[in-house]
């Protein structure tokens, strides 16, 4: 063999070769699943949004049911004025809240808040999306809102990385099914919900934790709510 | 409650230990904490190469790989464009090689350069391209979407100081168990596990620090909501 | 070139000869990258919380292990010795991009629970290890074998970590509950009773520690194995 394997040329060849082979390999396979993936993320938020408002939904007839019971979608601005003209990835579906709140470039009162208007059985429900932060990283999820604007039909929350069976229980049955009937407003005016240790739960605007996932549960609350304050301004205007 | 900068170096450190809450870096971790002395070289040389690494894929994270990342070349590649490019795909590959370059690169510069900094590094730097700390680090850059260069720099440095401080630990440790009468079985491999499990229990007494000032501006706000919903509901 | 020669030179073996067959088992119990050589704990421990994680986990491994050391072994005379590092890591983070991209396509929902711990299979250092050890001086069947029990080896680790924390922190296995229901108000089961879960299991530190005691068992039994300090 004449070839000089130690040789620059070859180490050049062979190199150029290998990226050339796993660049089209990589690219084709991804731009093939491209689709897919994007599919997947977009059947995911809706079957979040669905599972607030008690619809249960799986991968394949999310898009359908979504359809079914979401009828509008806008964006409103921290002193709850409805944004109209915006470019697609920042309309409602499209808008990525969780980037949004981590974004230090962009200021707490420019950042901009999604309704999802839904009709179950006859009652008008809004889905209002809330993010924020548990003990390892981001938590969000969104909450149901009757048309009184103040009491909680359904939420559904979710994690990136809590503590599995501690602060990853948020997005159980038994933590979310609390929120339900909760009343966000007491006397008449704006107030908050509470997420309290073991044992006063069943008091009005409190819900009870999750044993050692305090951080998570405080987490909670809190995102719900800063946020539930914005959309309340935007309420009462209507 | 927003993260400052010095939030997240400080949290880097001690509560998200790249050690004791992630176990990255275990195999050098293990490998290499016979003794104090080279715990400390190899710990200085992670702190090194972190500190270099992540603001660097940080870049080539946010102006070439994300989605619509390329708007800066032509309007219609970013996100409201036409032709949306998205190479989020290549990022695993595209570290790895900054990463091995990178360690490649400081090598022959310490060595030209510093050459009594070199004495000490020099035999760690190439062990480093393989830690998983290093590409694990800017991995969790890449998820946790720092907003800015200082932050993800921040986490860097901060990784790397919570890695040196697990491993000089662990080798001070180690070094005087040698006078300690273990089970045969569990000698070396074994009771290191068992320590390092320990020590991270002990490190998770960090999780409780709290951070950042929370500032309970709520109140207030409370109060001016709930008027204008009164004002509203009296009429 | 040389794999003809090699084939002539020496008599064909048979396709699970004794040496093939201890390509397997060999890493399963006495030398298992885990415990013995100490190789791939990094991206392992991390997502032993649940069994469902370590099994997705154990997937991608096996697959990125057999298929890597297949193309190195079958590029092992081609690949220039100044580079084969970097050639290595290339051929391990396509791999990877490869597995990662589809498990977003097909099984989103683990692709979500391993998130950044499948980009660091790439690190780990069983891979590159035996690239390094076997697949570039080996042909390509016994490559596969060994790193299909290298791989194995470390799956069972994995898996039985898991096991333990699963059972012991949650009650569950895959998720599924096996001393009936801990749900607060409703307990059945051994919950009745007033079992709790052991929530330290959940917990990172007893990760390390359930593998520094799988580590004893193992040397407790084989007494070749127990190292000085």
């Amino acid at each position: 063999m004449a070839i000089n394997k130690d040789g620059n040329a070859y180490t050049f060849g062979f190199s150029i070769a290998l990226v050339v082979v796993v660049g089209v390999v990589l690219s084709s396979l991804s731009i093939g699943l491209e689709p897919l993936k994007k599919a997947n993320v977009a059947v995911k938020k809706k079957m979040d949004i669905l599972s607030a408002i008690g619809v249960e939904s799986t991968r394949k007839n999310g898009e359908e049911l979504y359809k079914e019971y979401v009828e509008d979608s806008y964006v409103i601005s921290t002193d709850g004025e409805v944004q109209k003209d915006l470019p697609k990835e920042k309309t409602a579906f499209y808008l990525d809240v969780k980037k949004q709140y981590r974004d230090k470039n962009i200021k707490p009162e420019d950042r901009l808040y999604p309704i999802f208007e839904a009709t179950k059985d006859g009652n008008k429900v809004f889905v209002l999306p809330v993010v924020g932060k548990g003990l390892w990283g981001p938590i969000w999820g969104y909450i149901a809102l009757k048309d009184d604007y103040k009491t909680i039909a359904g939420v559904s929350f979710d994690h990136q990385g809590e503590t599995p069976g501690l602060g990853a229980e948020i997005k159980q049955d038994f933590f979310e099914e609390q929120f339900e009937g909760e009343k966000i407003a007491k006397n008449g005016s704006y107030a908050g919900i509470e997420v309290v240790k073991n044992g006063s739960g069943t008091e009005p605007q409190k819900v009870d934790g999750i044993t050692g996932g305090t951080i998570t549960s405080k987490g909670v609350e809190e995102m719900v709510n800063r946020t539930m304050k914005v959309y309340q301004k935007y309420f009462s205007k209507k | 409650m927003e993260e400052s900068t010095l939030d997240i170096f400080v949290k880097a450190i001690f509560s998200e230990n790249m050690i004791f809450a992630y176990f990255l870096g275990m195999c050098s971790y293990l490998a290499v904490s016979k003794t104090v002395k080279t715990a400390v070289g190899l710990g200085a040389a992670v702190i090194f190469v972190l500190g270099i690494t992540i603001p660097i894929n940080y870049l080539l994270e946010n102006y070439v790989l994300q989605e619509g990342a390329l708007e800066w070349l032509n309007p219609a590649y970013g996100k409201n464009g036409e032709n949306t490019i998205d190479l989020g795909f290549l990022s695993f590959i595209m570290f790895i090689a900054v990463i091995a370059s990178m360690v490649q690169l400081v090598e022959m510069l310490v060595e030209k350069f510093a050459p009594a900094l070199y004495g000490a590094l020099g035999i760690f730097l190439p062990l480093i391209a393989v830690n998983c700390s290093i590409l694990g680090g800017s991995l969790f850059m890449q998820d946790r979407q720092y907003s800015t260069i200082g932050d993800a720099t921040a986490f860097g440095i901060g990784s790397g100081i919570g890695w040196f401080i697990a491993i000089v630990a662990i080798a001070a440790i180690r070094e005087k168990i040698r006078y300690s009468n273990v089970p045969p079985a569990l000698r070396g491999l074994g009771i290191t596990f068992i320590i390092t499990g320990l020590m991270g229990m002990a490190f998770m007494s960090f999780m409780g620090v709290k951070y950042g000032e929370e500032k309970d501006d709520s109140k207030k706000e409370q109060v001016e909501t709930s008027q204008i919903i009164n004002s509203k509901m009296q009429k | 070139m040389s794999e003809t020669e090699e084939n002539l030179k020496k008599p064909k073996e048979p396709l699970f000869s004794k040496k093939n067959k201890k390509l397997i088992t060999d890493p399963l119990s006495d030398n298992n990258p885990i415990t013995i050589q100490v190789l791939g704990i990094c991206s392992a421990l991390a997502i032993t919380v649940q069994v469902e994680q370590a099994f997705w986990m154990s997937i991608s491994v096996v697959f990125v292990m057999v298929f890597g050391n297949l193309i190195v072994s079958l590029l092992r005379n081609l690949i220039p010795s100044r580079v084969r590092i970097i050639v290595q890591l290339v051929i391990v983070a396509s791999l990877v991009i490869i597995v990662n991209e589809m498990l977003k396509a097909f099984v989103p929902d683990v692709s979500e629970k391993l998130s950044v711990f499948v980009g660091l299979i790439i690190t780990n250092c069983i891979i590159m290890g035996r690239f390094e050890a076997f697949a570039m001086s080996n042909k390509p069947f016994p490559s596969i074998l060994d790193a299909i029990g290298n791989a194995l080896g470390y799956a069972w680790i994995l898996l039985a970590v898991a096991f333990v924390r699963e059972v012991f922190g949650s009650g569950k296995i895959w998720g599924y509950e096996i001393f009936g229901s801990n749900l607060p108000g409703e307990e059945s089961g051994l919950y009745e009773m007033g079992y709790m879960n052991n929530n330290l299991m959940i917990l990172p530190p007893m990760a390390l520690i359930v593998v520094g005691i799988i580590i004893w068992i193992q040397r407790t039994q084989n007494k070749d194995l127990v190292e000085e300090h």
